[in-house]
């Protein structure tokens, strides 16, 4: 199989306020087709700019960054970031509708346009809120939203900067459920940003952990759980707590010391 | 509902104390004073104005000059405002210029474009449009300069156009600010206006009321800066209203 995006010995380093700052340095990733990955880091472990950078949205400083094959320059048609900040990402001055109708509204005609919008505000169950203004919704409602316009074009990747981190742990575990669903439905490539461990290991089917300054991958770990995975039942599993063992190690827990703050 | 009222209502119980100190003066003055002749004699001092064919001329002069004046503000100060808010070193380097221009006191400007213009129309445009562009260009830099990258980052992803990056999301979005600075540049402009007829005597209002105070047609100056008055009140509850209302549309706060 060919990867769907990848990359290949990229850096990338930024203007920092004394001096430029090495943020990746080395990272290899290559993410097959409806795979699920998840980058796990402490925060400023560069997980967020290796997700920029394979969104196109932020140029890389050295390497290559691929999307079927081809260099990419920007963000690549099918592939589409979803942000943790959906406040700023929601447009307040549009309905839910025409935030989801946002980006194919300009390539699609009306009727079609409408089947797809419905089509996602139904994978995310939101439909009936359709002509609500985003800021009347809840924070879980409004990142559905955000996805749901995400879907909306049909992306072939799907790439996610902490969707969930500002949302209350029942809201989470509901949109992860959700989440999971919705791949299983359209069999999209998913690369997930995340720093909660357990999260990382319920959804994925492989996850990467970024560590050192600059950042490279340190740890890759398959993730063999049997699908569908369940809240409760997964994660009572012998091999998941072994696993979530095995992030946390990598992430520099040991066992045996109170954990620090 | 109910906030609509307390807001928006006509505060024409807060005008009570000008129309008390108005009834006073029409009792106790004196019509034949050459200084502060009562109100019901403005009116009168007007007519030969009105009979002229005088009065609705100047008004319609000043309206355009101050309407074209605010509306080329506006277009200049929000593209200029926007690009220089996009660039951190744009910014940097030009924002001290800028703070002293805004500072420069509009009225002194009047020499200076009488002596290059001379006394004409592009004249009072040229004094109006300066003045008026700061607030604007001001307020429009700074939304710029805080809007969020996540805002920015949208489009690019979902792959919208140059275009449609500009018309879709950056215009509505910066559209509040622009307003906030009309709201600040439009009584401002008024002021120029009149200020630079006054000075000149090219045309409008404030020319009409120079030759009146001139030639001490007082109950004529009192009933010109009625209008006046009257002119700077509603443009300021138009433009008022106009931004609280865009600005929470388009904030989306309720």
């Amino acid at each position: 199989m060919t990867p769907t995006i990848s990359c290949d010995d990229l850096a990338v380093t930024l203007p920092g306020a004394s001096g430029p700052v090495h943020i990746l340095r080395g990272v290899t990733l290559a993410v097959e087709k409806a795979e699920f990955v998840s980058i796990l880091g402490t925060s400023g472990s560069g997980k967020t700019t290796l997700l920029r950078v394979l969104g196109g949205l932020l140029p890389a400083s050295g390497g290559t960054v691929r999307c079927d094959d081809t260099a990419i320059s920007g963000p690549p048609e099918g592939v589409v970031t979803v942000f943790q900040d959906y406040a700023h990402s929601l447009l307040p001055w549009r309905t839910v509708r025409r935030n989801v109708a946002l980006g194919i509204e300009a390539r699609l005609p009306k009727s079609e346009r409408d089947e797809r919008v419905d089509e996602a505000l139904t994978m995310v169950g939101l439909l009936d809120r359709a002509e609500e203004y985003p800021w009347r919704l809840s924070g879980g409602m409004q990142q559905r939203v955000q996805i749901a316009r995400a879907l909306a074009t049909r992306p072939r990747v799907l790439l996610m900067d902490e969707p969930f981190g500002a949302l209350d742990a029942m809201t989470k575990a509901s949109l992860q459920d959700q989440l999971q669903q919705v791949q299983e439905l359209t069999g999209t490539t998913i690369v997930f940003v995340t720093h909660d461990v357990e999260e990382a290991v319920y959804l994925s089917d492989r996850l990467v952990v970024l560590n050192g300054s600059p950042a490279d991958i340190g740890l890759s770990l398959e993730i063999p759980l049997p699908r569908p995975r369940h809240q409760i039942t997964t994660k009572e599993r012998p091999d998941y707590l072994e696993l979530r063992h095995r992030v946390y190690e990598a992430l520099g827990h040991t066992v045996g010391e109170p954990a620090r703050g | 509902m109910k906030r609509e009222k307390e807001r928006g209502g006509t505060p024409v119980r807060g005008l009570l104390p000008l129309i008390l100190l108005l009834g006073l003066w029409e009792l106790t003055g004196d019509p034949a004073s050459p200084y502060f002749p009562p109100p019901s004699t403005w009116v009168d001092g007007l007519r030969p104005l009105v009979d002229g064919d005088k009065l609705l001329p100047a008004i319609g002069q000043t309206a355009l000059t101050f309407l074209l004046g605010l509306s080329i503000a506006t277009v200049v100060g929000a593209v200029v405002g926007t690009l220089v808010g996009a660039s951190r070193p744009i910014d940097r380097a030009l924002s001290p210029s800028l703070e002293f221009l805004r500072a420069l006191p509009a009225a002194s400007l009047v020499p200076v474009a009488a002596l290059v213009l001379g006394y004409t129309t592009q004249m009072k445009l040229v004094v109006v449009v300066l003045p008026a562009t700061w607030p604007i260009l001001l307020t429009c830099r700074t939304a710029r300069r805080t809007l969020s990258p996540v805002l920015l980052d949208t489009p690019r992803t979902l792959g919208l156009s140059r275009w449609h990056r500009t018309t879709k999301i950056l215009t509505p979005a910066l559209t509040p600010a622009v307003l906030l600075g009309v709201r600040v540049a439009a009584p401002l402009a008024l002021i120029i206006t009149l200020l630079v007829e006054i000075v000149t005597r090219v045309d409008g209002l404030g020319a009409v009321l120079g030759a009146a105070q001139a030639s001490f047609l007082s109950a004529q100056v009192y009933g010109l800066l009625t209008i006046a008055g009257v002119l700077g009140f509603l443009v300021n509850w138009v433009v008022t209203r106009a931004e609280t209302a865009v600005s929470r549309r388009m904030r989306g706060t309720t």
